[in-house]
């Protein structure tokens, strides 16, 4: 199924973000930096991003989900965002990405 | 990347292990009882593959990747709630696609109002129930939800359906560690297929008797492999059949006697020939 045709929003790392400009994504994330609106988050494979954020965000949580559409390989622009509480293992997040993208599941399941 | 195009796993294993389609598998084998057993079977899934889930006709089974599925369960985000007097519907996302979930309004339960009034916009959920189709629509008819307490579920959840979806497709792993199970795999991985390891009864037969030694497993794997016949099969040529050096006569008799005692096997015409007992 192409892309284009459904309401996709792949969880990506930030390796992952210069394949999706333009699009819309799922990043989890650890909160890094909070300035005002400008945040600076730690993707599950350890890159930084920044993160445009809405007003009124609730980014008080040590991790959170930003539901975003790519502006640069290196920033994205916030949508939406979920809080993902104080304890998430980020190698599994991370694993489980690569998983995701892995072109035996990735068009057939995700 | 479909259970056709690979044949290491033994293609015509997987498939014809499920659909019953190879004579040994009636009656006492798993595949006698598929139907009750899938209908009440409950599999994670991500929303796309319930988005590409097909139905022969509007009363026949879902399938997706063309096998039969029962309940489902998913993790996702919760989009928007519509409550309406008897029944509510949640938009679900998971990253891969949208769905909607509805749920039937049971005002005599308490319990149930509690457990469905305390679902936000926005958290995750994890949602079971069965699929249906309304128009063109699909939405799963859910039966439970319940918020997400514990963000490495998501994770989970996506990681247990892609196992599922190998089980499924390749049949359950052997066991890790056992010696004997690994070799069973080897020689499927190779492809160095040999005349006892007939392809279709393979995984069966790893799932049925996993638990006997090497020695009995390999007698029941070529048993199950000939085609059956009255008189049953001689001794000598089950020798013949595994003789790995280190198999003599009295180990491959022993190894009879307790497959005869535990009901595996009977004896036909005379003491020297042996039938399946399935």
């Amino acid at each position: 199924m192409a892309d284009e045709d459904r309401e996709h929003t792949p969880r990506v790392n930030s390796a992952r973000l210069a394949d999706f400009i333009g699009k819309t994504i799922r990043l989890p994330c650890k909160v890094l930096k909070v300035d005002g609106e400008r945040l600076t988050v730690e993707a599950a494979d350890g890159g930084q991003v920044a993160v445009n954020a809405t007003p009124n965000a609730d980014v008080s949580d040590t991790f959170i989900e930003v539901i975003g559409k790519v502006n640069s390989p290196s920033s994205i622009q916030m949508l939406a965002s979920i809080s993902m509480g104080s304890d998430l293992d980020m190698k599994l997040v991370n694993d489980t990405i690569e998983l995701i993208h892995d072109r035996r599941f990735y068009n057939r399941m995700f | 990347m479909s259970q056709y195009e690979s044949n290491y796993y033994g293609s015509g294993g997987g498939g014809g292990y499920l659909q019953g389609g190879s004579p040994f598998s009636q009656g006492g084998s798993p595949g006698g009882m598929r139907k009750t057993e899938v209908s009440n079977s409950l599999r994670p899934f991500t929303i796309s593959q319930l988005t590409q889930a097909s139905q022969a006709h509007t009363d026949a089974e879902w399938r997706v990747d063309d096998v039969e599925i029962g309940q489902v369960t998913i993790v996702a985000q919760v989009v928007s709630i519509q409550k309406q007097t008897t029944n509510s519907v949640y938009l679900l996302d998971d990253g891969t696609g949208k769905i909607e979930a509805r749920h039937w309004v049971d005002s005599a339960s308490d319990d149930d109002s509690h457990k469905w009034s305390s679902i936000e916009e926005m958290r995750y959920v994890r949602v079971t129930g069965s699929l249906k189709s309304f128009g063109k629509k699909k939405y799963i008819n859910a039966t439970h939800i319940r918020n997400i307490t514990d963000p490495h579920e998501i994770y989970f959840h996506i990681l247990e359906a892609i196992t599922v979806c190998l089980i499924v497709e390749r049949g359950p792993p052997s066991n890790p560690g056992s010696g004997p199970a690994t070799a069973i795999k080897a020689e499927r991985t190779t492809g160095n297929v040999s005349v006892y390891s007939a392809q279709s009864n393979a995984p069966a037969v790893n799932d049925q008797f996993a638990h006997l030694p090497q020695l009995q497993r390999s007698i029941m794997r070529f048993l199950m492999s000939q085609p059956p016949q009255d008189e049953g099969i001689h001794v000598a040529v089950i020798a013949k059949a595994i003789a790995g050096g280190s198999n003599d006569a009295n180990k491959i008799c022993e190894a009879l006697d307790e497959l005869m005692d535990q009901g595996h096997v009977f004896t036909t015409i005379d003491d020297s020939h042996f039938s399946l007992s399935l």
